[in-house]
């Protein structure tokens, strides 16, 4: 039976459609997938069904009931859990579990504190959560954050829909699954999922039904047992890619250009390694492990606390961001939002904000200058924007990020660190990112470092693999003599080994 | 009405729309136009040289400093010091010029400098031990009033020399000294905002601080920097003040603190930083400038008045809101 059925949803935005001529049938007690490329009317999708925007045309029917935005959005029949984390940050656990109070159980004019957190354990309990209902949220780490948005989504007691906007993105594999788990059961409950994920993986591990999206288009509709990956990928980006391909540089190493030696700082202890030229180190481990706190120290953005470094065979000089970026050493943030752009800047001041020598003469801004750069870095790393006075808020996450790597090409680096490249980002551009930083190894020669947390995007690149487990380097693995077929062998036995020294 | 002209109407309506769809400071400048010219049909006093002559005399002293605090508000700063810095800049020069008899352009630089050096102090204060800077500048706000009066032991220094106070009073082809003042420190001011890369570090800063330091900007000097400006700017405005009057008291400034803030958010300046111009701010201190004129010139109770001023400000924020609506949609 179908619980929720849209028809021919059409919605425009001034000069985009954003969705045109869109048909979903929700099924009672079934797992419905929503793919799609970064731009593809996902998220506008997900706002129609949730009352957030009003579509221009077609209808919206639950439970045999025609609904509108507003209707949609006080019937509370749909569990929404957004993609980013929107918890009350210094409240507690039961109290993000609850809040709005009088949306719950919780309607009376006191406050009762006790009360609501023997009521937020069952809930925690059924997740599985290593957090008590009084924790503060900000202390608690942000995989449990992430499944805490989750339970609240369930803690109202009308749904019947639940709606999850890529939940996976700060899990685990271990953690990913104990949600599966839970989603799996619910569903057997009776209550119909959306599951919009860019892994597909984890699409074919839990869903039934997939739906893909191109711009703004249904172009693809079937049972995922009559289908594979290479059709949803076929589908989503209208070409053929094989996703087997691997980007590890072909030529061998050159000299020694970074050598860390005994790095202590905060989350992590002792660590040494050492990246060559032309190619590409891998960091493995578990979120929280220690990698990006590594990087960031001997970028400069964190303090050290022991230890040293040499660069070029010359001591390093820790603690300067300016001077890192200066001597060719740079840093792509994981947290691309709120420390990588520059929000409500356009594209060309995003780019400009690192180029003061290639853009401005004795500080005044060169504005030929400064477009010209602007439109290099768009036509060399083919980002789609509308201009170059276009907000970077309003570029898709995988175009934000081809900014910032091409900005930070244009000071021509001799290092860089890429943490989580492609997270959130498709499957197209994701391979687009493997691409540049093949070439950049080969090529320009730049040493390369790779924070990844999937296994098989760090085997896909990566010439050497060092793993970590709880801030101390665990491993490290020199994969070049790896063949195709002993990679994918790899990615499960690695992944064991590390969820083994996980617990 | 036939059909042709009807849609020339269209077409002009849908330029306007277009227009304020792609500027930034369109709804504000509408604004200051649609009250410009209902203030016309209010008083026939309005629009004469007199009246303008006053009117952009008092919206200098505002202007000014409200450019100073526009810059922090992009910075993601702010200082509620500005008042008592005016203050006690304008104090200083006059005890240099008029009880140490010290050279009158000297003084008055001397002063400038003071204002500087206090914006630059909170600044410091700010950045090194990570305040808050509301709180920080209310704090000083207060230690430098005191300052003021240590100095004057509350009485009001006069004999301001004349060759000085011409700057506060005179006018140049009929346009009055301070606001050519303000009309040079809003080109400098737009130049460094726009133009140069401190500007833009400025801007970074405010949309986010975390980017700006992982990008490698020196954050706390270009903080610092633009507190100095700010305090400069203050420090500017209490002088000219002072100059007018051909007097300082302690309690210059403190009028000027609110629409300091105000100003710029009407003009389209976000108070978390990062978003608008300084444009903006001298655009908001105008219609700021023109409601109150017109209020006095309307006759309105002087009770009353204070109530208006209040909700023309709102409105212009409301419609502000509203053509920003526009560009988003």
């Amino acid at each position: 039976m179908a619980v929720l059925e849209a028809r021919s949803i059409t919605k425009k935005f001034p000069g985009v459609v954003a969705l045109h001529d869109v048909n979903l049938t929700l099924e009672e007690g079934k797992i419905h997938c929503i793919v799609g490329e970064n731009g593809a009317g996902k998220s506008t999708l997900v706002k129609v069904l949730t009352g957030l925007y009003q579509a221009d045309e077609g209808t919206l029917t639950i439970e045999g009931q025609e609904m509108n935005a507003h209707s949609l959005h006080d019937s509370e029949v749909i569990a929404y859990v957004p993609q980013e984390l929107n918890l009350f940050r210094f409240m507690s656990v039961a109290e993000n579990l609850f809040i709005p109070f009088n949306k719950t159980k919780h309607t009376s004019v006191f406050y009762e504190k006790r009360k609501m957190e023997e009521e937020a354990a069952p809930y925690l309990k059924r997740f599985n959560m290593a957090v008590s209902p009084g924790d503060i949220v900000q202390d608690i780490p942000i995989s449990e954050q992430q499944l805490l948005q989750v339970a609240r989504a369930l803690s109202r007691e009308k749904f019947r829909i639940i709606i999850l906007d890529e939940p996976t993105t700060s899990l685990t594999k271990s953690e990913s699954e104990r949600l599966f788990a839970i989603l799996r059961s619910l569903r057997d409950e009776g209550k119909s999922i959306v599951f919009i994920s860019h892994k597909l993986d984890e699409v074919f591990s839990i869903g039934d039904h997939v739906s893909v999206l191109r711009n703004g288009e249904l172009v693809g509709d079937a049972s995922l047992s009559d289908v594979d990956q290479n059709w949803i990928i076929h589908k989503m980006t209208g070409e053929e890619i094989d996703i087997t391909k691997n980007y590890i540089p072909a030529e061998p190493a050159g000299e020694v250009l970074l050598e860390v030696k005994n790095l202590s700082g905060y989350m992590f202890e002792d660590v040494s390694f050492s990246v060559r030229e032309g190619e590409i180190l891998g960091f493995a481990g578990l979120v929280g492990a220690g990698r990006s706190e590594i990087m960031q120290t001997l970028y400069g953005y964190r303090k050290k606390k022991r230890g040293e470094a040499s660069y070029k065979g010359q001591s390093w000089k820790f603690g300067n961001t300016a001077s890192s970026i200066g001597n060719g050493v740079i840093y792509l943030t994981e947290e691309r939002k709120t420390h990588g752009i520059l929000p409500f800047l356009n594209v060309r001041e995003n780019i400009g904000i690192v180029l003061k020598d290639k853009i401005s003469a004795h500080g005044v801004v060169v504005p030929p200058k400064d477009h010209a750069v602007a439109k290099k870095v768009i036509g060399d790393y083919s980002v789609k924007t509308h201009s170059t006075e276009t907000k970077i808020i309003n570029l898709s996450g995988g175009n934000q990020q081809k900014v910032l790597i091409g900005r930070a090409m244009e000071s021509t680096p001799k290092v860089v660190i890429f943490d989580e490249p492609t997270k959130g980002i498709d499957v197209k551009t994701k391979e687009e990112i493997y691409r540049m930083m093949k070439e950049l190894a080969e090529k320009e020669r730049v040493g390369i470092i790779l924070i990844s947390s999937e296994m098989e995007e760090l085997l896909k690149c990566s010439n050497r693999i060092i793993t970590m487990y709880n801030g101390r380097v665990s491993s490290e693995i020199a994969g070049k003599d790896i063949t195709q077929k002993q990679i994918l062998r790899a990615i499960i036995g690695l992944s064991c080994t590390i969820q083994g020294s996980g617990n | 009405m036939n059909k042709n002209t009807l849609d020339t109407y269209k077409a002009i309506f849908k330029k306007f729309v277009d227009w304020i769809r792609g500027n930034q400071l369109a709804g504000v400048t509408a604004a200051l136009v649609l009250i410009f010219i209902v203030s016309c049909f209010i008083s026939e006093n309005f629009l004469t040289v007199y009246n303008l002559q006053i009117m952009v005399r008092s919206l200098a002293f505002v202007g000014i400093i409200a450019i100073g605090q526009g810059l922090l508000l992009l910075l993601g700063d702010i200082d509620l010091s500005v008042g008592a810095i005016a203050g006690l800049c304008g104090v200083i020069t006059g005890k240099f010029a008029v009880t140490f008899g010290v050279n009158p352009i000297l003084s008055i630089l001397i002063g400038l400098l003071a204002g500087i050096a206090l914006g630059m102090f909170n600044g410091l204060l700010i950045t090194s031990f990570n305040l808050n800077a509301i709180v920080l500048t209310i704090g000083m706000q207060t230690a430098y009033k005191g300052l003021n009066q240590v100095i004057t032991k509350g009485r009001t220094i006069t004999g301001f020399p004349k060759s000085i106070t011409i700057i506060g009073e005179g006018s140049i082809f009929q346009i009055p000294t301070p606001t050519i003042v303000l009309l040079i420190v809003f080109i400098l001011m737009y130049f460094l905002t726009r133009k140069t890369f401190y500007g833009r570090n400025v801007y970074a800063i405010g949309n986010s601080i975390e980017t700006a330091k992982m990008v490698g900007i020196k954050t706390k000097k270009v903080r610092i920097i633009s507190y100095g400006i700010c305090g400069f700017l203050a420090g500017l405005t209490g002088i000219l003040m002072s100059l007018r009057l051909a007097s300082a008291q302690s309690s210059i400034g403190e009028i000027w603190v609110l629409p300091s803030i105000a100003a710029p958010v009407i003009g389209g300046i976000a108070t978390t930083g990062g978003i608008g111009s300084i444009t903006g701010a001298l655009i908001g201190g105008s219609i700021m400038g023109i409601v109150s004129n017109i209020i006095v010139l309307g006759g309105v109770n002087l009770y009353w008045q204070q109530v208006l001023n209040g909700l023309i400000v709102v409105l212009a924020i409301i419609f502000d809101s509203f053509s920003r609506k526009l560009r988003t949609h």
